[in-house]
């Protein structure tokens, strides 16, 4: 039970091995310090986790977790979480995800699911207004991800009539058979990170599907919908938000990150790619989207639609453009947005598979593991992904990322990846901040974990990409401010038209320039803020996420509270995984990053990590080790 | 004669991909470039503000105002784009 809005109110503990539930304790006292998705994922991994559990062990969790503006038409609001001990890491994932999966889970009374123990047989399960039912899924076994859904679609109006409305997640093939980097699809949209799908598939669990009639409150509904409106207008206002993302969708990145030498290029030696057009956004638009769409509510719709061998389906992202594209020196758009494709109806995360045979590419040239695998060869890539997603051949070896395979065959140095994990399509040596991201990031290489400073320093606002200065302390306080956001149930693109539109929109102006050139000095400001957030006890127009919270849910938020609940979430993610043994030195990046120059010619273009790595650990207030001790786990309320 | 080509919202608003001008230095183009854009096509509504908030580049390498131009230089024009 709770007293806030926008909950449920119910955690439950499902267990595979009994096929039995119960509440799982989480008090409002939890809410108020953890707010949900993430976050509470990481207490309870944190309350549950000595360090000695495996990923594919029947002990590993699964914690699906909303947030409490999940389904409350908040603009852009309805994303769940999906976190796991990760097989491909061996520490902690959260995976987020749109569509409307986490809408149904709470119409069905639930806000989080935390599913532990491993079913004898394949089973789906049914949440039906709250009440639990355990399908056989041996028929199911083996379906992709489309087809999956569409038959637990057919199987649903059979047992309750063709009204019913349902959210579902499905695993393919890739998390059946333990791909270490299978993601968890619902609908198009995909838990793609971390091998959420592999700890489905080891648990037997292949679909999971919520329905219900339970009301979603909101604490004060007049103001909050009066919010929904302005803020809906706000995005719709934005240059990015209201006009980029929806006309151009992610892929519109791939311009400037080729101009500014941050588009990864085979295997990240380069920073440009001579055919970048060919694999632009631009071509994207014109070429191959039919139409953009969105998750529920969304106003933004960043969504591409294209049409691959006669259906309409989900267009790739930046991301699978970038790295199936200029990263594996592929000029052929039509091949990537079949890939893409692909690659979701297996259930596979395009970013660490992409990164795996880049890799693998480069050591087939370097004669260090003959796989026949070339840059710029495509043919054959179709029957690569699905011989990855069925463990078939060297399919088999490359389901295991590179990391794995470089300490197998050698070539640690190219092997494109943090903590096990591979780095998404920005090439961090012209961006040296998101590669400190890179780095420090909890969960491995991710964009978005590592606070995303690639946004200040050109694809967004234009700071110097090369300067270290500040950028350890606006690491810090983008991932703070990142899973704050997050937690709530927010999609982190709302945070683009945080930055007022004249800053992106005129970067030539005299205000634009001010900011650009000031940033790199204020790292002392930012660094007292997150020692005294005391000083931001405000609530501001532009950050309309404080007002959600006092609106929905009837919390009571400022600014600085807001951000404390981020750094809350980041600090206990890091103590979870410091008992599966991360520490400063798991903070690193492969030397073709820190040691080799991107230019011969200029000396400032790798990453100075260790440089930034004692900035950024002496702001969070951690040890040398990299780590939060005892005394900062206290001052942060974690008990 | 330079080669001009447009990206973003530029690229999707004019309906021009690239086109061929003459000028010496990139500050010379963006009126040449306006006027050029709005012959074809007038319902754009660009302006020289709107071109000069653009990134530019000569040959793939940054450029600014006075950056001058060569017969066969390739100038990029990129409008301010974000996030990811």
């Amino acid at each position: 039970m709770t007293n806030y809005a926008g909950y449920m109110g119910r955690v439950l503990e499902v267990d595979l091995s009994t096929r039995q539930e119960r509440e799982y304790p989480w008090t409002d006292r939890e809410r108020e310090r953890y707010i949900g998705g993430k976050a509470m994922a990481s207490k309870i991994m944190y309350d549950n986790f000595t360090g000695k559990e495996e990923p594919f062990g029947p002990e590993n969790l699964i914690v699906i977790a909303t947030g409490p503006v999940t389904g409350t038409f908040a603009p852009s609001s309805n994303r769940f979480d999906i976190s796991t001990l990760s097989p491909l890491t061996g520490i902690t994932t959260s995976s987020n995800c749109g569509g409307d999966f986490g809408f149904y889970l709470k119409k069905a009374g639930i806000d989080a699911l935390v599913i532990r123990g491993q079913s004898q047989e394949p089973v789906w399960i049914e949440i039906d207004d709250g009440k639990f039912i355990y399908h056989d899924a041996s028929t199911l076994w083996g379906l992709k991800t489309g087809e999956s859904q569409e038959r637990l679609k057919k199987e649903l109006t059979a047992l309750h009539g063709p009204k019913g409305r349902y959210g579902m997640v499905s695993i393919g093939p890739a998390g059946e058979n333990r791909v270490l980097y299978a993601a968890v699809t619902s609908g198009e949209r995909a838990a793609g990170r971390g091998g959420t799908g592999a700890v489905f598939g080891s648990k037997n669990l292949k679909a999971i599907v919520a329905s219900g009639s339970h009301e979603i409150k909101l604490h004060d509904r007049e103001k909050a919908m009066e919010h929904h409106k302005k803020w809906t207008a706000a995005l719709k206002a934005h240059p990015l938000t209201g006009s980029q993302l929806p006309r151009l969708g992610t892929a519109g990145l791939v311009s400037t990150m080729q101009m500014r030498g941050q588009l990864a290029t085979r295997n990240f030696s380069a920073g440009r790619f001579d055919a970048f057009e060919k694999v632009s956004g631009e071509a994207l638009a014109e070429e191959e989207n039919i139409t953009n769409t969105g998750c529920l509510s969304c106003p933004i719709r960043c969504s591409r639609t294209v049409e691959v061998e006669g259906q309409k389906v989900k267009g790739p992202e930046l991301e699978t453009l970038g790295l199936f594209g200029p990263n594996l020196l592929n000029d052929n758009l039509k091949l990537v947005c079949r890939w893409n494709r692909e690659l979701d109806e297996l259930g596979m995360d395009s970013i660490s598979c992409a990164g795996t045979i880049a890799w693998a590419m480069e050591a087939n040239e370097k004669g260090l593991w003959n796989n026949g695998l070339e840059f710029g060869k495509v043919e054959g890539i179709s029957q690569l992904l699905d011989d990855i997603a069925h463990r078939r051949g060297i399919g088999n070896e490359l389901a295991q990322g590179s990391k794995r395979l470089s300490e197998k065959y050698g070539g640690q140095d190219f092997a494109i990846q943090s903590k096990g994990m591979e780095l998404s399509a920005y090439e961090p040596r012209r961006a040296v901040g998101q590669g400190l991201g890179y780095a420090v990031s909890n969960r491995g290489g991710c964009h978005l974990n590592g606070g995303y400073l690639v946004v200040l320093e050109g694809l967004g606002l234009s700071i110097d990409q090369q300067t270290p200065k500040a950028k350890a302390d606006f690491c810090m306080m983008m991932q703070d401010l990142m899973e704050s956001i997050s937690v709530c149930g927010h999609c982190l693109f709302t945070s683009y038209a945080v930055f007022p539109g004249f800053l992106i929109s005129k970067p030539n102006s005299p205000i634009s320039r001010f900011v650009n050139f000031i940033i790199p000095h204020i790292g002392w400001a930012i660094r007292l803020l997150n020692k005294f957030p005391g000083i931001a006890c405000m609530n501001l127009p532009l950050i309309p996420y404080t007002y959600e919270l006092r609106y929905a849910v009837g919390m009571k938020m400022n600014i600085g509270r807001f951000l404390k609940i981020g750094e809350r979430s980041y600090n206990v993610e890091r103590a979870v995984n410091a008992r599966f043994g991360v520490s400063a030195e798991k903070d690193k990046l492969p030397k073709r990053l820190t040691n080799m120059l991107q230019d011969p010619n200029d000396p400032g273009s790798k990453v100075p990590l260790e440089q930034m790595k004692r900035i950024y650990y002496r702001a969070r207030g951690w040890g040398k080790n990299g780590l939060p001790d005892e005394k900062k786990l206290k001052k942060l309320g974690i008990e | 004669m330079v080669t001009v080509k447009l990206f973003g919202l530029l690229r999707l608003d004019s309906g021009v991909k690239q086109l061929e001008l003459e000028a010496a230095t990139v500050r010379e183009l963006y009126p040449r470039l306006l006027v050029e854009l709005s012959r074809r096509s007038p319902a754009s509504a660009l302006t020289l503000k709107d071109l000069k908030a653009c990134a530019v580049a000569v040959n793939e390498c940054p450029a600014k105002p006075g950056t001058k131009l060569q017969d066969g230089d390739i100038v990029y024009l990129i409008p301010p784009i974000a996030g990811g």
